[in-house]
């Protein structure tokens, strides 16, 4: 076949020329994707939430199906559990009235673990299955910034990559590597919280990657919650990640590493909160960030 | 009014993608597979065997521009599934001129077409540092399902549109209207 004419062969090299040219353009550290980009996310976006409904009322059915299964079994369990919450909500009440007098003496209106949450639904996920992303369908209008933190009930599901005026996408943790890292703790009775960084994902093993920065004397048990710490001022303190599975030493044996297994489910999901921050708004929200809205 | 139906098919399939994974059961998704919906191009397939006429190119500027849109709305990427979809779309019209359009043409053509866009795709993404690339595991957890997949997406959608395309063609021939 007379694949490589002159004429294609030029056609074929400027086309090259093109896909480099975008590529390299599309991996710049870009802040926000440019208006067009902007407009077809957000009209691919409108005609997603029209499909989706329709779609997600069918697999809920077939869910609900399944789950009836189990219903009398975890009925049971859950009027165990209710019982004891019963006790629990009058304790947690106190605290939060006792918490708020006490925050008022000092003064201090916002702590590291208040958010503002914005409810969203999940309209699209990425079929590029490299891409750890889902759309969802609040934008820059319901004041969604970049980089905040996204979670569903169970805990911490990724943050936000991209927004545009309706739509924004989220980043899956399981498609987090060195470059967004969380600053993350787990919590412990006396002051010796353990504390370091998610520092990605690791497809083998299908885990996070916790490394514990100092190396504190008390050794880690499976399955310890580890929460955000709030330390890297993004995402406020108190989600929960995941749980530890596996603790190992790295190579020269002054650190260590937990393997964390994500609390939350990242392949059904359908409504997330995406979490404000909220004493963002006063410091940092002057960096210009808000050029396209 | 053809002229509109033919994009407005595609733009659907495009919206459709995103939503693809929510309709398999959670089992499939969370293996260690990656199913991924090539569904475009599976359209521009038929629409090639089916309708296209022989000398033109249409289907290659199809390919380029939803392509693109891909890349806009789910990857972030730009260029890559424009580039690999515009050039198997090319390559396709060049097979197809070789055979006889029936059902088990088409169905060789997507398969080469969705393996050889896929491999572009992943060729590309690796080049760019944003997978890691090993031939191995891709061709057997990644290339096999993909085309296995839209393979039968083919076989649900050829009866479905087969009978339009080929209404339309002879439609287009006996009036001989200048269409696209």
């Amino acid at each position: 076949m007379p694949f490589f004419h002159k004429k294609r062969l030029f056609i074929f090299l400027i086309g090259f020329i093109i896909l480099v040219a975008l590529i390299g353009f599309s991996l710049r550290d870009r802040e926000n994707p440019t208006s067009v980009e902007q407009f077809v996310k957000d009209a691919v976006g409108w005609t997603q939430g029209l499909v989706h409904a329709p779609i997600d009322y069918v697999t809920t059915v077939f869910d609900n199906i399944d789950d009836l299964q189990d219903t009398f079994h975890e009925n049971q369990v859950l009027r165990e559990k209710i019982a004891e919450y019963k006790g629990l909500f009058y304790d947690v009440q106190k605290l939060e009235e006792e918490n708020a007098e006490l925050r008022d003496l000092l003064e201090k209106a916002n702590s590291i673990r208040s958010y503002i949450p914005i409810q969203a639904s999940v309209i699209s996920r990425s079929p590029e299955q490299w891409m750890e992303k889902v759309t969802i369908n609040k934008g820059n209008q319901d004041g969604i910034k970049k980089n905040m933190a996204v979670i569903t009930a169970k805990g911490m599901i990724g943050k936000i990559e991209t927004r545009s005026k309706f739509t924004s996408t989220v980043k899956l943790l399981t498609g987090f590597d060195q470059f967004n890292r969380i600053s993350a703790t787990i919590a412990r009775e006396d002051d010796s919280d353990i504390h370091g960084m998610i520092e990605g994902y690791n497809q083998t093993s299908e885990k996070l990657v916790f490394k514990i920065i100092e190396s504190s004397d008390s050794d880690l048990k499976k399955g310890e919650l580890v929460s955000s710490s709030g330390m890297g001022g993004l995402f406020p303190s108190g989600l929960p990640i995941g749980k530890v599975t596996d603790v190992k030493p790295d190579q020269y044996g002054l650190t260590r590493t937990a393997f964390v297994e994500p609390v939350a489910d990242m392949y059904e999901i359908d409504h997330v909160i995406v979490v404000d921050r909220e004493h963002d708004t006063g410091n940092q929200s002057g960096s210009g960030k808000d050029v396209t809205s | 009014m053809r002229r509109i139906v033919i994009p407005i098919l595609l733009f659907l399939l495009l919206v459709l993608e995103g939503v693809a994974l929510d309709l398999l059961p959670a089992s499939l998704v969370r293996h260690e597979w990656q199913l991924v919906p090539h569904w475009v191009l599976i359209f521009l397939t038929l629409k090639i065997m089916l309708f296209d006429k022989e000398d033109t190119n249409i289907s290659v500027i199809h390919g380029l521009i939803f392509g693109l849109l891909i890349d806009v709305v789910y990857t972030g990427i730009l260029g890559v599934y424009m580039f690999s979809y515009g050039i198997v779309v090319y390559l396709l019209y060049g097979l197809s001129r070789l055979l006889h359009a029936n059902v088990y043409t088409t169905i060789l053509l997507s398969v080469i077409g969705v393996a050889v866009a896929d491999m572009v795709i992943n060729i590309l993404f690796s080049a760019s540092g944003i997978t890691d690339l090993i031939w191995g595991q891709y061709l057997l957890y990644r290339m096999l399902p993909t085309v296995l997949a839209n393979v039968f997406f083919l076989l649900v959608l050829y009866p479905l549109l087969a009978k339009w395309l080929e209404k339309w063609k002879a439609e287009r021939f006996s009036k001989s209207s200048a269409y696209f």
